[in-house]
């Protein structure tokens, strides 16, 4: 028996929540800004007045203006996949808990609290690009659109990704090894700091095969009108990764338990 | 009418038997209390109930329902306090139980309405649009009381539901769970390992150690099982030398059954009759040049039912390390 109707509150629900605890928790929004902007002020001016290289210059780009679309990526993926995991804590300690016996149905209630998540990382992503705009007055804006639903699926498949690895873990340790061994790599081989171009072959190939480097290809498309991949390709594959990851999370959570 | 029926159930993790062939019902409008110590299986039934853990075997119906069969059904039926604050401190109380009212399908008008009644009734109408982290512990107890019973339950399920409270806020709270059996009619079923929440509070009480219900009734009949009084003495000696010649002495002048040292220097005897014993007690002591800080006899409690039933205290439980952080969160 399926009530839409119940199914909408469900979502909307567990969203609203998400969207609370963002806007009053400031502390947070700082903290999760001021992350990137050293990122793009110390390491991406640092690095580009150092050594402009040549993939950058070829492209036409200064790296600043090369690097700035994969920082606003990648404050996209931690926020929204440290997001993603730390559903842990609260399925076994906190609010969530609560939730899980309340006659509704779990996947709708994750899948709320996922888009809840990854507004709140859309968001963050935005501010982050509205500072960088002022670094780089270059960028394009006419993609914007565009960008937010790149911005978005980004969010939504990091979430997901980061909650359907959470049911497996059980521990701090097991979270801080996520972090090392997930995110880290993911980052570092999405093209954000350097061209997929021009790495070693094995490494294009992890590249490839990770869901970032086709958000960060899109979002440097649109806002710097150069790209590996075609703006196409890059949504499809996050539309893909999208539906994928957020049908784990669900499953997942659907038949969790506590214990 | 039965409310809660438990028939065999085992729950197993690994090696483990948390919880080892229970069988038990409880009836419409009781307050049920689990007493056992920490690890006693007490969380992991109450989880099997709420349907949050599958059983291993045996069978268990809440409301009506199958736990495993019909989740959801049970789910409509059942409030639950979970041991650990389950909370959204950032968010204000009305905002907690505006979206916990609405997961349950409370409708808009009837949900505000509600909210005002509760916020009432767990007098917090001052604090109730003020952010959840500025409260105390047992403010964040009564709120989540209030939550469990927005969408108004059959059986409300609390876990452990003054643990971490100081006395006086640990009353205050049995009477808010009181008054919901004597106005609303609701069933409460609850764990404890404290021996007076369970016997000030409950109607019937299980007692549970190492997965299994070692004895069950009504809090006064489980006491009267033991038909002797109990006599506490604090004394000032503490080398242990001296003590076994003093509990030899004790024990040739009749204290054989029962008496033990507790912590804080304390002797316990299980005596017939308390006032022929302790001037005998006395006796024996002062021939020790023992000097006696207090003395006080009691009826057995709870605690002297679980002391005979397992031959240890509730208290010798240590906790472990999850208690302490538990209760670290709670105090914070």
């Amino acid at each position: 028996m399926f009530r839409f109707r119940e199914a909408l509150i469900s979502v909307y629900v567990m969203w609203y929540r998400q969207v609370k605890r963002f806007v009053r928790a400031r502390s947070r929004l700082i903290g999760s800004i001021a992350q990137p902007l050293f990122w793009m002020l110390f390491f991406g001016l640092g690095f580009s007045s150092a050594l402009s290289f040549q993939e950058a210059r070829s492209f036409g780009l200064g790296y600043m203006s090369f690097l700035i679309p994969g920082i606003v990526m990648m404050a996209v993926f931690f926020t929204s996949f440290t997001a993603g995991i730390s559903v842990i804590w609260d399925k076994e300690f906190g609010f969530l808990k609560e939730v899980l016996v309340a006659p509704a149905s779990r996947s709708l209630l994750i899948f709320g609290r996922a888009l809840g998540d990854s507004t709140v990382a859309a968001l963050q992503g935005f501010i982050v690009l509205v500072v960088a705009y002022f670094l780089t007055p270059t960028l394009l804006l006419d993609g914007i659109p565009i960008f937010t639903l790149t911005v978005f699926l980004t969010a939504l498949t990091f979430t997901c990704l980061g909650i359907a690895l959470a049911s497996k873990v059980r521990s701090i340790e097991g979270f801080h090894l996520l972090t090392t061994f997930i995110a880290m790599p993911t980052l570092f081989l999405s093209g954000a700091f350097f061209p997929v171009e021009t790495m070693p072959e094995w490494m294009k190939i992890l590249a490839f095969i990770n869901p970032l480097t086709y958000s960060v290809d899109a979002a440097r498309k649109i806002l710097t009108n150069i790209g590996f991949f075609s703006l196409p390709l890059n949504l499809m594959v996050l539309l893909g990764s999208t539906l994928i990851f957020t049908f784990i999370a669900a499953w997942i959570f659907e038949k969790t338990t506590v214990e | 009418m039965d409310v809660i029926e438990i028939e065999g159930l085992t729950k197993r993790f690994g090696d483990v038997l948390a919880v080892d062939n229970v069988s038990f019902k409880v009836k419409k409008g009781e307050i049920f209390g689990f007493l056992g110590p920490n690890g006693a299986g007490k969380t992991t039934l109450l989880n099997i109930l709420v349907t949050v853990l599958k059983p291993t075997s045996g069978t268990a119906r809440v409301a009506g329902y199958d736990v495993l069969k019909y989740p959801l059904k049970v789910r409509e039926k059942i409030g639950v306090v979970f041991q650990d604050i389950t909370l959204d401190r950032e968010l204000t109380g009305r905002e907690n139980l505006w979206i916990h009212g609405r997961v349950y399908g409370v409708n808009t008008s009837r949900l505000k309405k509600r909210i005002d009644e509760l916020s009432r009734f767990i007098e917090l109408e001052k604090w109730i649009d003020v952010q959840v982290k500025k409260y105390s512990g047992g403010m964040m107890r009564r709120l989540e009381i209030a939550r469990a019973l927005i969408h108004n339950p059959e059986i409300l399920f609390l876990d452990e539901p003054t643990l971490g409270l100081d006395p006086q806020t640990r009353v205050h709270v049995w009477d808010y769970i009181k008054r919901l059996r004597r106005e609303h009619g609701i069933t409460v079923f609850l764990t404890t390992h404290y021996m007076d929440e369970a016997e000030k509070l409950c109607d019937r009480v299980a007692i549970i150690d190492h997965g299994k219900i070692i004895s069950m009734g009504k809090p006064e009949d489980l006491t009267r099982q033991i038909d002797r009084e109990i006599v506490y003495v604090r004394v000032d000696e503490a080398d242990g030398f001296k003590v076994e010649k003093m509990f030899k002495a004790l024990g040739e002048n009749g204290f054989v059954e029962g008496f033990r040292m507790l912590e804080d220097k304390t002797l316990r005897f299980l005596v017939d009759d308390a006032s022929k014993a302790i001037p005998k007690i006395f006796e024996v002591l002062q021939g020790f040049k023992v000097r006696i800080r207090e003395v006080k006899y009691s009826k057995p409690t709870l605690e002297d039912v679980f002391l005979q039933l397992t031959g240890k205290s509730l208290r010798e439980y240590e906790a472990g390390f999850v208690e302490h952080v538990r209760l670290y969160h709670r105090r914070r």
